[in-house]
């Protein structure tokens, strides 16, 4: 028996608005409780929500951005259920006429594209953050406190069809996602601080079955690691189940980071009867054209878009998907670089390589300003046409990102340039080979390694400011014609 | 019209030519209150030290000639579910005993703005449910023409205290009738304005797509100067509409007396006061036409799945977790399940459980839905009878108030007594209610007046001519005389 799993994603994503879903509180990342709080954001008696328009902008450039049609005549719903730190006991949320339906979004596992087939993208409010004290979990706590600041913040909820095949591609997945929502500038995206959260929908079920297995939930994940592990875990989880004939139950789980285990979260007895009807506080959602247009307009970059531009610098689907999901900056000044250079693969090794490498040890996050295209450009034409070693190249980016300087100048101000002049080297090979005739004697053929010796002597003779290939091409012809 | 309380224009009047000042009008109205509250029990709290400071206010601007308006110095009651910041707001339930509202609803911010001062908060059948006061968790309202009867409800407070003249006006909120019936019951003008002219943000919500905050008072011209100081587009209320008001193309106009509310089930004593205006207004030169609205008939059920639906969510807030009553218990469900059984009342909790099944998987498609596909059903049928007809008119209510305990064993019956109102709010139509004659117990009648949406003023401007036509000038039992 072959088993093949089936994933899929609901992500819920935090909109980096100024204020609020319904109120103008503002949103506000704090540690200190209850300082961002209204009537309508507390559920206070007679308070009403009144939609932020921003916020629906944002979710209309995520629908279009996930390649959803846009619904042009949405509702708000309101989803029933009792919970302390949901004020109003029913979160205001769309069921049947989400904003984004029917959409993909492509995909880069290692070196090959794939498609995630979205099946909707919804509006909803965040709820306020519980803390159980003394067990953490609400029906065990000695005392629970509430803090509401993150209630009625505008979250989107995008919700991917069962065609996930692997934690990889989930992986992936989320990650595409998330450069979406940074790429449109509608959210942080920061995991650590759960901008995205995501639940994943995991069953198994023979290869070629056209049903399904019975699908089990892990909830409110925001790590990518743990996302990984859990699916990975999940999946051997139910295919051993499977062989062992054990029937599994359709249940809520959850990642255990200690244990490195998914655990059952204690379900309530039969399923949860959230009671949807269109909210009568709420008029429905129209969405014209015009708005569509408007929301259009404000997409600047997705990372569909980004990674074809990188592709057509000539790099790897890899590379350019790694730039596509790196930091901005290191995305600008690779184009900008490699517009000089002409060089993809060089220019992408050098900065990717080299630039993060020596920033990450002297800790620095942010270029400094004069650190330019230009000059990295003309950093790496010197020791890709062998003017500079490599090493002198390290040193002078060294250089570079403390002081303002030409590396071309200072590479020769510093006696950096290496020589190809035939001359130059031939002199120095012939007075090598005349002090070591005793060597010279002894070589059998030009893979002897004692090559590699007379080479490294004229390189000390010349203090390296010659390029070793041309030194060993001029010596084996000196001395094996 | 002949009351003891003269009109707000009057009283205006009065004002401006310093015969009579704010703060003793205020003094006026409040012994009036004093006098018959013990009886009545129509206010929940009265505001003396406020109100009569704020008519202090008053006074000094019309000495100093910088009156505000006709509401500048006009003592106003308000209904308990419409927040007043710095008061309690208890809708008439033991859940919110303690609840002191930290923000002003939106009408009170308006009320505040035209100088007028409020008597107090007045008593309603809990969170608005009901049409009696007897649902009220502090004792019911008596009314004022006979304290054996009820006031009607749920703005029976806000309506008694009107017709003992406790208050010059007063604010109410209209789901089914909450404001017209009871009107109706006390002999005073109850005004439900077009859904969404008056802004909802502040009002503690029973039915959400029903609710509406309207006058009550007096005249007909008291309920225009009320509610031309509380309408309007408010941006805190997404369903509040930026209105523009309709006039009927010609003078002579064409009104419809619904046939289906002039049928079994209303007595003839409310069908008489609508034949007798008939008449009046045939003499005046108007047209007056029977005409059919059957699906009026399925009103009553489809209100009754839709207004639980709504309460049954807009209800959940109340759990013990943030404001109000708290029971003490041992973990936060027992607390929240707990303090729901011990702060809400029978007919409430009767309603939420209506209207939580109704929207219950597997029930939702059989009730909610089907009540809110006959809904859209009503309003177009409604939309029809506005091609033909200018205004339509009804009784208000099928009989005249009845006795206490009279219709709590029955609540079908008691259901039904909002039976002509109802429409007008499922069609989210301008409703007026004005009284036009006596039963022959000596209780009030009344006739209903719907018009199409914003038709407000001119459905207030036909109630006038009406109102003058029939010149009612009874007065109740329960009033201290003239001012
Ligand atoms: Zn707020």
């Amino acid at each position: 028996m072959n088993l093949k799993p089936t994933i899929g994603m609901e992500t819920h994503v935090e909109l980096d608005t100024e204020s609020k879903m319904f109120c103008s509180c503002k949103v506000v990342e704090t540690d200190e409780p209850n300082i961002s709080l209204c009537p309508t954001c507390l559920g206070l008696p007679g308070a009403l929500p009144v939609p932020n328009k921003k916020a629906i902008e944002y979710i209309v450039m995520l629908s279009l951005g996930a390649n959803c049609s846009i619904t042009k005549e949405g509702m708000f719903h309101r989803k029933n259920y009792f919970y302390p730190d949901l004020p109003k006991n029913y979160q205001i949320s769309q069921f049947d006429f989400p904003v984004g339906v029917e959409g993909s979004l492509e995909i880069v596992i290692e070196d090959s594209l794939h498609t995630v087939a979205i099946e909707r993208v919804h509006m909803e409010e965040d709820t306020g953050k519980s803390i159980h004290l003394g067990s953490g979990r609400i029906d065990s706590a000695t005392s629970t406190l509430l803090d509401f600041n993150r209630s009625g913040v505008p979250l989107v909820e995008v919700v991917t069809k069962p065609i996930i095949s692997s934690a990889k591609m989930a992986v992936a997945y989320i990650e595409e996602l998330r450069q979406l929502v940074i790429d449109l500038g509608i959210s942080k995206g920061k995991l650590e601080k759960g901008n995205l959260r995501f639940d994943a929908n995991i069953s198994v079920a023979e290869e070629g079955s056209d049903e399904l297995g019975v699908k089990v939930e892990i909830k409110n994940m925001n790590s990518l690691k743990s996302l990984e592990k859990a699916i990975d875990y999940e999946i051997l989880r139910q295919t051993k189940m499977v062989q062992d004939k054990e029937s599994i139950i359709q249940e809520t789980r959850h990642w255990d980071e200690n244990k490195q285990v998914t655990l059952s979260m204690r379900t309530k007895e039969g399923s949860a009867d959230y009671r949807y009807f269109s909210d009568p506080d709420l008029p429905n959602m129209v969405i014209n054209d015009e708005f569509i247009e408007i929301s259009q307009n404000q997409i600047k970059e997705t990372p569909e878009k980004k990674r074809k531009t990188l592709l057509d610098t000539g790099l790897s689907l890899s590379d350019s998907n790694y730039l596509d999901k790196g930091q901005r900056w290191l995305y600008e000044l690779y184009l900008s670089t490699v517009k000089e250079t002409g060089d993809c693969k060089s220019t992408f090794n050098f900065l990717t390589g080299e630039l993060q490498g020596q920033m990450r040890k002297a800790e620095i996050s942010e270029l400094p300003q004069w650190l330019n295209s230009e000059k990295l450009a003309s950093l790496i034409n010197l020791f890709e046409n062998n003017e500079v070693s490599f090493t002198s190249a390290k040193d002078i980016l060294a250089k570079l990102l403390i002081e303002d300087i030409d590396p071309k100048s200072f590479a020769s101000d510093n006696n950096l340039i290496q020589s190809s002049d035939n001359d130059e080297i031939k002199a120095l090979v012939t007075s090598i080979i005349n002090e070591n005739q005793d060597i010279v004697e002894r070589l059998e053929n030009p893979e002897d390694k004692l090559v590699g010796y007379l080479v490294g002597q004229v390189m000390k003779s010349s203090k390296s400011k010659v390029n070793p290939g041309s030194v060993k091409e001029v010596l084996l012809k000196e001395l094996f014609g | 019209m002949n009351r003891n309380i003269p009109s707000i224009s009057k009283l205006n009047n009065l004002f401006l030519d310093k015969e009579l000042k704010p703060s003793e009008l205020f003094e006026q109205v409040y012994e009036n209150a004093s006098f018959t509250e013990s009886i009545l029990h129509a206010h929940l709290e009265l505001f003396y030290d406020e109100g009569i400071e704020n008519s202090k206010k008053s006074d000094e601007r019309f000495l100093k000639g910088e009156s505000l308006g006709k509401l500048d110095g006009i003592p106003i009651a308000i209904k308990d579910n419409i927040n007043v910041y710095g008061y309690k707001t208890t809708c008439s339930s033991k859940m919110l005993s303690n609840y002191v509202s930290p923000y002003d609803a939106t009408v009170i911010g308006m009320l505040k703005e035209t100088g007028s001062t409020f008597t107090g908060k007045t008593n309603l059948d809990e969170f608005a449910m009901g049409s009696s006061t007897e649902n009220s968790a502090y004792g019911p309202t008596k009314n004022p023409w006979n304290p054996d009867y009820v006031p009607g409800g749920s703005s029976g407070g806000s309506a008694a205290v009107v017709s003992a003249g406790s208050a010059v006006a007063s604010l109410g909120s209209d789901t089914g009738g909450s404001i017209r019936q009871p009107a109706s019951f006390c002999g005073v003008v109850g005004f439900k304005p077009t859904y969404g002219t008056v802004s909802r943000f502040g009002l503690i919500a029973f039915a959400s797509s029903l609710d509406q905050i309207g006058p009550i008072t007096n005249t007909v011209d008291d309920a225009r100067i009320i509610f031309d100081n509380i309408q309007g587009y408010d941006p805190k209320d997404a369903t509040s509409i930026k209105p523009e008001y309709t006039e009927p193309k010609n003078k002579k106009l064409k009104i419809g007396i619904i046939k289906e509310l002039m049928q079994e089930g209303v007595s003839e004593d409310s069908q008489n006061e609508v034949n007798k205006v008939t008449q009046l207004l045939e003499n005046s030169g108007h047209e007056v036409v029977e005409t059919s609205l059957p699906l009026t008939e399925m009103a009553l059920s489809v209100y009754y799945l839709i207004a639980p639906a709504e309460c049954s969510a807009n209800l959940s807030r109340f759990d013990g977790v943030r404001f109000g009553l708290r029971e003490p218990a041992s973990g936060s469900y027992e607390m929240m399940n707990k303090t729901r059984a011990v702060g809400f009342g029978e007919e409430v909790k009767k309603r939420i459980l209506l209207g939580t099944y109704a929207l219950s998987a597997g029930y939702f498609d059989e009730y909610y839905g089907r009540a809110l596909k006959v809904r859209s059903k009503i309003i177009s049928d409604f939309q029809k009878a506005f091609d033909d007809f200018d205004f339509l008119i009804s009784p208000t209510t099928p009989s005249p108030a009845f006795k206490f305990g009279e219709k709590t064993e029955n609540p079908l019956e008691m259901y039904l007594s909002d039976l002509c109102t109802i429409p007008a709010n499922l069609a989210g139509l301008p409703a007026i209610s004005i009284p036009t004659g006596l039963s022959n117990n000596n209780m009030p009648l009344s006739i209903q007046l719907m018009g199409k949406p914003c038709s407000d003023y001119s459905l207030l401007d036909l109630a006038e001519s009406i109102e003058d036509m029939v010149s009612f000038n009874h007065l109740p039992k329960m009033t201290k005389g003239d001012i």
